[in-house]
């Protein structure tokens, strides 16, 4: 298991397209993929969940991922993160 | 090209615009080609340059009364240039009756006239909508159409995919089929309308049972003879790593005989229960067409949220 805190750098926050890319991406992988924010920790392959956290612009969250190919997934989540999902 | 004989236009027409024929007998080549309607004042007064002869040619009481005052031979030369050409029919309206000349060359040259106890008005409009319906494009698809909540859902996908099944317990459920495997598409005052392609009943192949006969199974409320069509889904395989819609804020469309109808790609597995959400999917769609799209509204609920919270921690890094 990896965990590892990110800060949300879109000026929108974690709204509904970046959380799509979120999951879809989240989905190709086996690792299993949780994001905490203050008290609350959901599956990150799940898009209600994502967008229940209303992550906003410079909140922090924790990425745990946990499975096989968890290095993977974590590096390209991290990757999704540095492009601003592209916004 | 589409074109309807003048027996059939009658027989068809003859309740709905309260028909009868004045000439002695219908001819069998007379047709009508094209969907629009001419009133040939122009044509009775000596203007001949411009005359669509190829249209139904509909007269009203100003025609009728302005024959009337025509001198004899004037008015006999006129419709004689008239009718050597080859128009498909002549309709009166108002039950009016016209000149005995003009029945006599009518019989000579074996062009029909028929009369309707409509006023004008009326029966120009009710004929353009006819005709325009009638001779409107039509296209075969290969789908299940079935009305879901006053919804036209119809459902497309490969042989076997499970249109049939659908429908089936979509039936069960108090829904209305209209057509299985083969649905006609046809514009109806520019909408999108489908039927079934022969007015034979309600059948429906169900793999492993064979031909059922929907109407006599679930009765008269299961089924319509035709509906609007306002949205299509198309069922497909459940893949892996498909990129299947998760919110729904893009919404896709596609397009039957120039009408764009929003359509939405289905997978389907083993045991997923897919009438079940053709409901959603038809309630989702009377939402959104009285203005509430559900995924637009979390999303600015969401949006606003966020939003606060950004200028809250602003505030707060400031004050520190």
């Amino acid at each position: 298991m990896i965990k590892k805190k990110i800060i949300v750098q879109n000026k929108l926050g974690l709204h509904a397209r970046p959380s799509a890319l979120l999951v879809k991406l989240a989905n190709q992988f086996r690792s299993e993929f949780h994001i905490r924010k203050d008290d609350m920790t959901i599956n990150g392959k799940s898009i209600l969940g994502v967008m229940m956290l209303a992550a906003e612009y410079l909140s922090e969250i924790e990425l745990i991922v946990d499975g096989v190919d968890e290095e993977y997934l974590l590096e390209e989540i991290e990757k999704l993160f540095e492009q601003q999902f592209g916004e | 090209m589409k074109e309807l004989s003048i027996k059939d236009f009658f027989d068809i027409c003859r309740q709905r615009f309260v028909l009868s024929i004045v000439t002695d007998a219908l001819p069998d080549d007379k047709k009508i080609v094209e969907p629009h309607i001419h009133r040939p004042g122009l044509a009775l007064s000596g203007f001949f340059d411009r005359f669509p002869h190829q249209r139904v040619q509909l007269l009203g009481e100003t025609e009728v009364n302005y024959l009337q005052t025509l001198p004899e031979d004037v008015l006999y030369e006129r419709l004689e240039e008239m009718m050597t050409m080859n128009i498909p029919c002549f309709v009166v309206s108002k039950g009016l009756s016209v000149p005995n000349q003009m029945d006599f060359i009518a019989n000579e040259k074996n062009i029909p006239i028929i009369v309707s106890r409509l006023s004008t008005e009326k029966l120009f409009w009710g004929l353009a909508r006819f005709l325009h319906d009638y001779f409107a494009p039509d296209q075969s698809v290969h789908g299940t159409l079935v009305e879901v909540f006053g919804v036209g859902v119809l459902l497309t996908g490969r042989s076997g995919i499970g249109k049939s099944e659908c429908a089936l317990e979509l039936i069960e459920r108090k829904h209305r089929l209209i057509t299985d495997d083969v649905v006609r598409l046809k514009l109806q005052e520019d909408r999108l309308f489908g039927f079934s392609t022969k007015d034979i009943g309600h059948f429906m192949e169900i793999r492993g049972v064979g031909i059922i006969d929907v109407e006599r199974m679930f009765g008269i409320e299961a089924i319509r003879k035709e509906s609007r069509v306002d949205i299509q889904v198309e069922l497909m395989p459940w893949r892996e790593n498909m990129d299947y819609e998760r919110i729904g804020l893009t919404n896709q469309h596609t397009e039957h005989l120039g009408i764009e109808i929003p359509c939405i790609y289905l997978p389907v597995s083993p045991g997923k229960n897919v009438s079940v959400i053709i409901e959603v999917i038809a309630m989702n769609h009377i939402l959104k067409t009285y203005g509430y799209d559900g995924a637009e509204a979390m999303q600015r609920k969401l949006a606003e949220e966020m939003q606060q919270k950004a200028r809250q921690r602003t505030i707060n890094t400031h004050n520190n």
